[in-house]
């Protein structure tokens, strides 16, 4: 749409003023207080901090997590969005939208929903001691933070990957299968590169929340287990240390834009395969 | 066979997600408090809802925040998305690259950023600033879908309509923007259920007094699980699937006009009606939600108050706001530590703080509260004097603080899952108890109990033994169910642990919930602590503040409160008033003096002291 010069600067001159108080600036401020240390003099100490054993552990612990959840996600989802995408019938956006309500809800309340469950005395005991069965016993621990993550991130995994899976063309297949690959060639060599791109996207929307996550973490680890979200926090919560805060961030910030990075090159790689 | 096993694969992962869903609403209706329990029906947590008006206030707040914010964004998204379309390739990359920001980036690193700016800015943080912070993470949203459509729009239409003699406005408005409505709809729905659902950039930049729903059910869940909770999650789930059905009813009847209208008409009736049918509510919900949230806060009649979860009876609260015409705005910390943090990074947060002994000091020393106007406060005398004697460990002339209430640190237990009753300590580390133990999660009391254990005075600043408690705390570590504040409580009475490291106060109310449970100061000594209200330097309203702590002064209402909480009062005229002897004499709330004569109170440490158990605390709870 032609639009002149004058014309379009005015219109995005609001958008752009806001963002460089709202979005840039602020970014900057979590940069100087990181490279910064009290007296404001510079220092490498508030992200090199992130060598100490306590906080490399907590960041450790949260990438394990978040890569184990990331993956039982992906495991969980993949089939289901097969099965969804080849479901031609009317009422395929209903059950779609069936998949994605839970995330309406709120995201603490869906967390608060397992504590509910795995407590000791919760409700999976009360019925396995209702049967006679033994309990279990995961609450407060990683196994429990893993289900938490993969429960509340799960239709941020399902939604990219149906999406990507619904767009392919039937005629792609049927073209493999007329040049006589077998339906396993088939998954690995079209329709797997052919769904890279909602991979990536499902893959951050969930490994980057799962990541730098502390209110999971918190209800369902019993404040027993600290991951790299709840270091930061503390930071700024307990502590009142903004720099040491703000130097932890940028380590994460790190990890996000490797992650990006890495998401953009096989991106590439899966349009030009 | 196949579409069998698809079908139970889609099941099960259906069942996956509803489940929980399922079961916080069968809970909501569930008499017991017992989660494993059924108790019977009833409702009388939605009537307890109902009158529970700082959930009101939360519910409000977020419906608010999340209309306004996703209005403001829709409009600024779109207006910057048809500015793009005039922009040299560069700078559209540019403006696309900073919109990707919020989106990418994790939330805990754009609500500290926010919080940053706030804070650095001297920005009073509360309703503002969190409806800023929702803007600025919405408008992506709202770019990423309107953009796409923008682009598929024909450039030639758009150009007839000037040829046609249309101003550039009018050209606009009736040749392109049909055509984007309904990526403009999907944006601002996107944005709508992005704000409601945000915690993470809320919690950083809500300032005192504020809450939404999220952030008002972390803090509600942190001290214990209340079957309200459940109760709002109902209400949410009920609310989502009604307008999941009204949606899908609009669409159908959309649908079905279609066919035997000419297009424009229909369209143009459908969308002024719709639009009329999304504003009426819309506007509703917005004014309905200033009004009951509150939000223009900060009249000149208010005072802020701070203190620690579950420590007052919400009826006093209702008494003094009618006595003296004083709106209250009541906040819970869960930690002295994280009172100290926010009232450091926010100086005129509040008003009136509930502090303990050391903290008091550290608040003196570093000049963050104020003299009190004892003029003001008459009924101060009611106070014990062996209290007031008490108190000058740490306020020297009785000029900062007027106590509030007070006790001992000890063991609760339940005595049908322990051998024998506790009398040390130890127990907290016998493998017999492994999974059974809440140990506290804040930073004095926990090194309190390794210390003492280990011989050394809870108040040491030497490393050497700092570090040997440290390590105890780490092997005790795999025997801790969970560390908890005010959970231990509500876990205590729901038989999910057989010792908790707890406040004498919390025991009075834990046993009546439950007979199996007793309490017990381990006899290598402990903690007693002192609790007392004190006034910022930089408070708003002192007068108010003074008001206050009179008013929590007098007999009566310390009688009243004491029944309620159940804490040691030290106000010996409203002692004095407590009819049931057995309360009275309690040795748990009012010990003697042989149990006293063991007991240590904490002192401040200083800057480095508290650094270094700062520093060996994080060790503890990372380490492992």
């Amino acid at each position: 749409m032609p639009i002149n010069r004058k014309t379009s600067r005015l219109l995005n001159s609001p958008y752009v003023a806001w963002a460089v108080i709202f979005i840039i600036v602020p970014l900057f401020m979590v940069f100087y207080y990181g490279f910064t240390d009290d007296s404001g003099s510079f220092t490498f100490d508030n992200v090199a901090a992130i060598a100490s054993p306590e906080h490399m552990h907590s960041l450790l612990l949260a990438v394990a997590l978040s890569v184990v959840s990331t993956v039982i996600c992906f495991i969980l989802a993949y089939p289901l969005g097969m099965i969804l995408a080849r479901n031609k019938a009317s009422n395929r956006s209903m059950i779609i939208t069936l998949f994605i309500l839970p995330m309406w809800m709120n995201f603490l309340l869906r967390t608060l929903a397992w504590m509910t469950l795995l407590e000791n005395k919760g409700v999976i005991n009360g019925v396995l001691d209702f049967l006679h069965l033994p309990g279990i016993n995961i609450i407060n621990t990683p196994a429990a933070i893993v289900i938490g993550m993969v429960y509340n991130f799960l239709p941020f995994m399902i939604l990219p990957i149906y999406n990507s899976l619904s767009s392919i063309d039937d005629s792609v297949i049927f073209a493999a299968r007329d040049l006589g690959a077998d339906s396993k060639q088939t998954f690995f060599k079209v329709t797997l590169p052919l769904t890279v791109p909602g991979i990536i996207s499902g893959v951050t929307m969930v490994f980057i929340p799962a990541l730098t996550t502390f209110a999971i973490s918190t209800m369902l680890g019993g404040s027993k287990i600290l991951l790299i979200g709840n270091v930061i926090e503390q930071e700024f919560t307990l502590s009142y240390d903004w720099n040491l805060g703000s130097g932890l961030s940028i380590v994460l910030m790190v990890f996000i834009i490797i992650n990006i990075v890495v998401s953009s090159i096989s991106d590439k790689k899966g349009e030009e395969s | 066979m196949r579409s069998k096993i698809e079908k139970l694969y889609t099941g099960i992962i259906f069942i996956f997600m509803y489940a929980p869903i399922v079961t916080l609403m069968v809970l909501s209706f569930n008499s017991s408090k017992s989660r494993a329990k059924w108790g019977g029906f009833t409702l009388k947590w939605y009537i307890n809802l109902i009158h529970d008006s700082s959930v009101l206030n939360a519910m409000a707040n977020t419906l608010v925040i999340a209309l306004i914010s996703t209005v403001i964004a829709t409009v600024i998204g779109t207006i910057t998305c048809v500015g793009l379309m005039g922009v040299n390739r560069r700078s559209r990359a540019v403006i696309m690259g900073i919109t990707n920001i919020p989106m990418i980036n994790a939330d805990i690193v754009t609500g500290i950023s926010l919080m940053l700016l706030f804070k650095v800015l001297h920005f009073e943080t509360g309703f503002v600033s969190v409806l800023i912070a929702h803007i600025t993470f919405n408008i992506p949203y709202v770019m990423l879908a309107v953009l796409p459509a923008m682009k598929t729009i024909d450039p030639n239409v758009y150009e007839a309509a000037l040829d046609l003699g249309a101003k550039p406005f009018h050209a606009f408005r009736k040749a392109v923007l049909p055509n984007l409505t309904s990526s403009v709809l999907a944006g601002a729905l996107m944005a709508f259920t992005m704000s409601i659902d945000d915690f993470i950039i809320t919690y950083f930049t809500k300032g005192s007094g504020f809450d939404t729903l999220s952030t008002k059910i972390y803090n509600e869940v942190k001290r214990g699980i209340r079957p309200e909770i459940y109760a709002i999650s109902t209400i949410i789930f009920a609310v989502v699937i009604v307008l999941l059905m009204m949606s899908e009813r609009m669409r159908n009847r959309h649908a079905s006009v279609r066919k035997d209208a000419p297009l424009y008409k229909v369209e143009k009736r459908i969308s002024r009606r719709r639009f009329i049918l999304m504003l009426v509510p819309a506007f509703a919900i917005i004014i309905l939600g200033m009004y009951f949230g509150g939000v223009f806060k900060r009249k000149s009649n208010q005072l802020f108050v701070y203190n620690a979860g579950e420590y007052i009876d919400p009826e006093i609260i209702e008494m003094f706001s009618e006595e003296t015409g004083i709106e209250v705005i009541y906040d819970e910390f869960e930690t002295l530590e994280i009172m100290y943090a926010k009232i450091y990074q926010d100086d005129a947060a509040y008003d009136v703080l509930c502090p303990s002994d050391y903290m008091i000091a550290k608040l003196i020393d570093n000049d963050m509260i104020q003299e009190l106007d004892l003029d003001k406060i008459p009924n101060r005398k009611n106070i014990g004097q062996q209290y007031m004697e008490a108190s000058k460990a740490f306020d020297p002339g009785n000029k900062y603080a007027i106590p509030y209430c007070w006790g001992t640190v000890g063991i609760l237990y339940n005595t049908t899952m322990v051998d024998e009753p506790p009398t040390s300590w130890d127990v907290l580390w016998d493998e017999k108890g492994a999974g059974e133990i809440l140990m506290q999660d804040s930073i004095r009391d926990a090194f309190m109990v390794a210390l003492i254990r280990n011989g050394f005075d809870p108040n040491t600043t030497d490393p050497e033994e700092l570090a040997i408690a440290a390590d105890d705390l780490i092997a005790q570590k795999p025997l801790v169910q969970a560390y908890v504040i005010d959970q231990a409580k509500d876990k205590m009475i729901g038989g999910e642990a057989a010792y908790a490291v707890t406040y004498s106060g919390d025991v009075m109310e834990a046993m009546a919930g439950n007979e199996d449970l007793d309490y017990v100061v381990p006899e290598e000594g402990s903690n007693v602590w002192l609790d007392c209200w004190v006034v910022t330097k930089k408070a708003r309203n002192p007068e108010a503040a003074m008001k206050w702590i009179d008013f929590m002064c007098r007999p009566d209402i310390a009688l009243k409160n004491f029944e309620f909480i159940m804490y040691s009062t030290p106000n010996t005229a409203a002692w004095e008033m407590i009819e049931d002897e057995e309360l009275k004499n309690s040795e748990v709330a009012f010990p003697g003096d042989d149990v006293l004569k063991r007991c240590t109170s904490y002192t401040y440490l200083g800057e480095e002291g508290d650094q270094l158990y700062n520093d060996m605390w994080k060790k503890v709870k990372t380490g492992e």
